[in-house]
């Protein structure tokens, strides 16, 4: 407890600091905050003109469409707060930085996952959060039991995102290449825009579970509407206990490698 | 020339020397254009049309947009910004070349490994996929598709060109430079055929030169614009050109008179 | 018991080679050569509580892979190390709260804050307690006098000013052993100096076990009783620096200036001419026969003045590395 207590006041130091050194370029924060509104304004946009020639996606109707969008969104703008300082990864590998970090007491996963966080991005998190309620309001009736569920989801779902960035830090350790491997990351959750329902198999089989992007942004929204079965539910948990648990040991097979910089 | 050539050289070479992060470039690419692929491919299936497009011209639209993009999008202009910022412009003022051929050769180096790379994984994703691929056999459509494709790459580079140029006033370029980019993915016609918005809309954007960049030099291939919306699309996209290049210079000299006034 | 016992210590990298030019490039992607690359190959040696002691060896000689190894970043290829009784690549944090590692031109500070916010973090990670916090900043703001510049933004600090807030957010947790890699690299003589009295001080102060890396001979000239000479992964020279000449040099220099013009012929028998001028001398004399050399000397010529001194110890370690690379 006295442990959690730790990390969590050491983890409020380094949020302050960040957001204290983010302040001074705030003005280029405020436009890169506004192209990723505009980013998600503008797919919305797409959905909007395709479902409203086509009337249902995959057997799902306009507001349901939207609120996977959502989900999508939240699921997506998540890790960009909490795990911002992966994107700074690179950078402090080669500069010699991480030296630093591997030389105190205090984990340096935690520092590298959750040591950038920047208050200014909570604000997209919220934006997200409001997103959800307005597209949840329209799918019709929510049960309290769904909702629980969405949000466990959800959590499963932000697990799963952070299994996928210990591999990136990982590869980053072994490697010096970060930036390509989380843009891939990326890449690959933006296929989560749209319902898994639209693919066929066994693309869409592949989508759902080898490359996790239906458990991680389809299945909280398909719970939320009551159309997950208890098997696949169990399943997620299950999915993202072990992606977590692999990509921690893959973490400290890194460290055992790790080379460090040069002087 | 022989100087541009090689700095070209350097820049592919530069690109394949870290393998890892090569490899995952080009992996990322290939799955940008499956994901796009299987996409359409879902909202499309059969033969049914939509938004007056059948499957095998969606289709060929995303193919043809992917490889495309190799010539008309890669670039390294968007290090312009830092160079500027971090100084480094006064070293590469004092080379005995142009500077805005220099930075021309380095796009054509990065182009011609996008272009070669591209071209390997469009016959190997052609072959695998076997797509209704529609080939442009108008020989007009082709030489007018070759010629917007030419326009639309010099195009692009000035109007890069004109965003890194914004390091001479700030150290933050990466910001209006990650809006650009927002409005490209969208508006450039990569994502989908601008037409499909709604009038209004797409009357709006196809008053700014993103649509001229991808959107039509997709359309003429596929012959779907006649003859006096082709000669107007080139006069639009040539003005386009003109004018960014114009504001370019201007912007250039002002930008350089602050540069060397700070003593760089 | 020592503090600190290596023993039988490797540690090896793979590097891969490229082919110049376009075809070069093109084959690498493919298909690469790998080297092993000896950093450092089984060296040994055990250090006492207290002792302050220099690394010296040219660039890559592995001094610096050696202080990562102790400071727990690296894992051995092979051999063993020791460190306050840890293993410190287990980086157990009860280890790492005893030491502390500066690598001189890196920072652990964060760049656009003051120095004070970074201490405050250090704070937290290590537990100390609000007292005793306020007691080890007092007393190293003071030795390093930089009370002013805790709450300037570091970006604006000079590189020596830099330097000093580096070192108290290594040492605010009164570590008892430091690793120094290079720390007074790119400072000016007076800050290189600074620096050197304030190690020492804290060395003798609170007895801190010192390990220190270093290009500058008057680094480990002023601080160090006790040099390891690192080259090519491998122990040189363990010992006092003392004993350096005597082991090294088996001559001395002696210098002679003449009331009278002295031909250079004439001197040659005497011993290997360093310098010449008509009016002074400097010649290296072999190390037993010095003072008869000097007897000699002063038997035949005028000379106004003699001196026998020791060489350089710079020179000598060059000359050691000179040797080490045939």
């Amino acid at each position: 407890m006295k442990e959690i207590t730790r990390y969590a006041k050491i983890w409020w130091i380094l949020t302050i600091g960040t957001t204290q050194i983010a302040f001074a370029s705030r003005f280029g924060a405020a436009i890169f905050m506004i192209g990723k509104l505009l980013r998600f304004a503008f797919f919305l946009l797409f959905l909007v003109v395709l479902i409203s020639k086509t009337h249902s996606l995959a057997s799902y109707s306009f507001w349901q469409v939207i609120f996977f969008y959502a989900t999508f969104n939240l699921v997506d703008t998540l890790p960009q707060f909490f795990l911002r300082d992966v994107y700074r990864f690179r950078y402090q590998v080669v500069s010699g930085y991480f030296d630093y970090i591997l030389t105190k007491p205090f984990s340096p996963l935690f520092k590298a996952l959750f040591g950038g966080c920047d208050v200014l991005d909570f604000s997209m998190l919220l934006v997200s959060a409001g997103f959800i309620g307005i597209a949840g309001s329209h799918i019709g009736v929510v049960t309290i039991g769904n909702a629980a569920l969405y949000i466990l989801l959800i959590v499963n779902a932000f697990l799963i995102a952070l299994a996928f960035h210990v591999v990136v830090l990982s590869m980053g350790i072994l490697t010096t290449e970060v930036d390509n491997t989380i843009m891939l990351y990326r890449d690959m959750t933006q296929i989560g825009r749209f319902p898994i329902e639209i693919y066929k198999e066994p693309l869409r089989g592949l989508l759902t579970f080898i490359i996790p992007v239906g458990i991680m942004m389809a299945f909280p929204a398909k719970a939320m509407l009551g159309l997950l079965s208890v098997q696949l539910i169990i399943l997620s948990f299950v999915v993202g206990f072990l992606l977590l648990f692999g990509s921690y040991l893959f973490w400290q097979y890194s460290l055992r490698h790790y080379s460090s910089a040069s002087s | 020339m022989k100087k541009y050539w090689i700095i070209a050289r350097g820049i592919m070479e530069e690109t394949m020397t870290y393998r890892l992060s090569f490899i995952m470039w080009r992996f990322r690419g290939v799955l940008q254009f499956l994901v796009l692929y299987y996409l359409w491919l879902a909202l499309l299936p059969g033969n049914q049309t939509l938004f007056g497009y059948s499957q095998s011209r969606i289709l060929t639209y995303v193919f043809a947009s992917t490889l495309m993009s190799a010539i008309i999008f890669s670039t390294r202009v968007a290090e312009l910004g830092e160079t500027i910022n971090k100084g480094d412009l006064s070293n590469d003022l004092l080379r005995p070349a142009n500077y805005l051929l220099m930075w021309a050769a380095r796009d054509v180096g990065d182009k011609l490994m996008n272009i070669m790379f591209s071209i390997g994984e469009f016959t190997i994703l052609f072959i695998i996929l076997r797509p209704p691929f529609f080939f442009q056999s108008n020989p007009f459509f082709l030489a007018a598709t070759v010629i917007t494709i030419a326009i639309a790459t010099i195009l692009f580079f000035f109007i890069n060109m004109l965003l890194g140029c914004i390091g001479f006033w700030s150290n933050e370029t990466w910001a209006p430079r990650f809006i650009f980019t927002i409005l490209l993915q969208f508006f450039s016609g990569g994502l989908f055929p601008l037409d499909i918005l709604p009038k209004p809309l797409f009357a709006f954007f196809s008053a700014t030169p993103f649509p001229y960049l991808l959107y039509i030099p997709l359309k003429i291939y596929l012959g779907q614009l006649s003859f006096f919306e082709i000669g107007k699309s080139f006069f639009i996209a040539s003005a386009w050109m003109i004018g960014v290049y114009l504001l370019l210079k201007i912007v250039w000299n002002k930008g350089m008179k602050l540069y060397t006034a700070q003593g760089r | 018991m020592p503090a600190i016992t290596v023993s039988h210590l490797s540690k090896y990298y793979k590097i891969y080679q490229k082919e110049p030019g376009m075809l070069g490039s093109l084959k690498s992607l493919f298909n690469r050569k790998y080297q092993t690359s000896k950093a450092v190959d089984d060296i040994s040696f055990s250090i006492e509580e207290g002792e302050l002691i220099g690394f010296i060896g040219p660039n890559g000689a592995g001094k610096t892979t050696t202080l990562k190894c102790l400071s727990g970043l690296l894992y051995p290829t092979y051999g063993e190390v020791s460190v306050l009784g840890f293993t410190p690549h287990k980086r157990k944090h009860a280890y790492l709260k005893q030491i502390a590692l500066v690598m001189g031109q890196k920072n652990q500070l964060w760049w656009d804050l003051p120095a004070m916010d970074s201490f405050l973090l250090n704070k937290e990670i290590y537990q100390i307690q609000d007292k005793q916090f306020k007691k080890t900043l007092d007393e190293l703001s003071y030795l390093l006098a930089v009370k002013e510049f805790l709450h300037v933004q570091v970006r604006k600090l000079s590189l020596g000013q830099r330097m000093k807030c580096e070192l108290i957010a290594a040492l605010i947790h009164s570590p008892k052993v430091l690793f120094l890699d290079e720390p007074t690299i790119g400072l000016d003589v007076v800050m290189q100096q600074n620096l050197r009295e304030f190690i020492k001080e804290y060395n003798q102060k609170f007895n801190a076990t010192i390990l220190l890396t270093s290009h500058y001979m008057e680094d480990v000239k002023q601080l160090c009783e006790r040099v390891i000479i690192i080259d090519h992964g491998k122990i040189l020279f363990d010992g006092k620096l003392a004993d350096i000449v005597k082991e090294y040099a088996g001559h001395k220099l002696l210098t002679a200036s003449f009331e009278k013009k002295i031909d250079k012929e004439s001197l040659r028998a005497f011993g290997k001419i360093e310098e010449y001028e008509p009016l002074r001398v400097v010649l290296s004399i072999p190390r037993d026969k010095s003072s008869d050399i000097a007897a000699k000397l002063l038997d035949k010529f005028p000379v106004e003045d003699l001196n026998i001194e020791e060489p350089k110890i710079e020179d000598i370690i060059r000359d050691v590395f000179q040797k080490n690379k045939l």
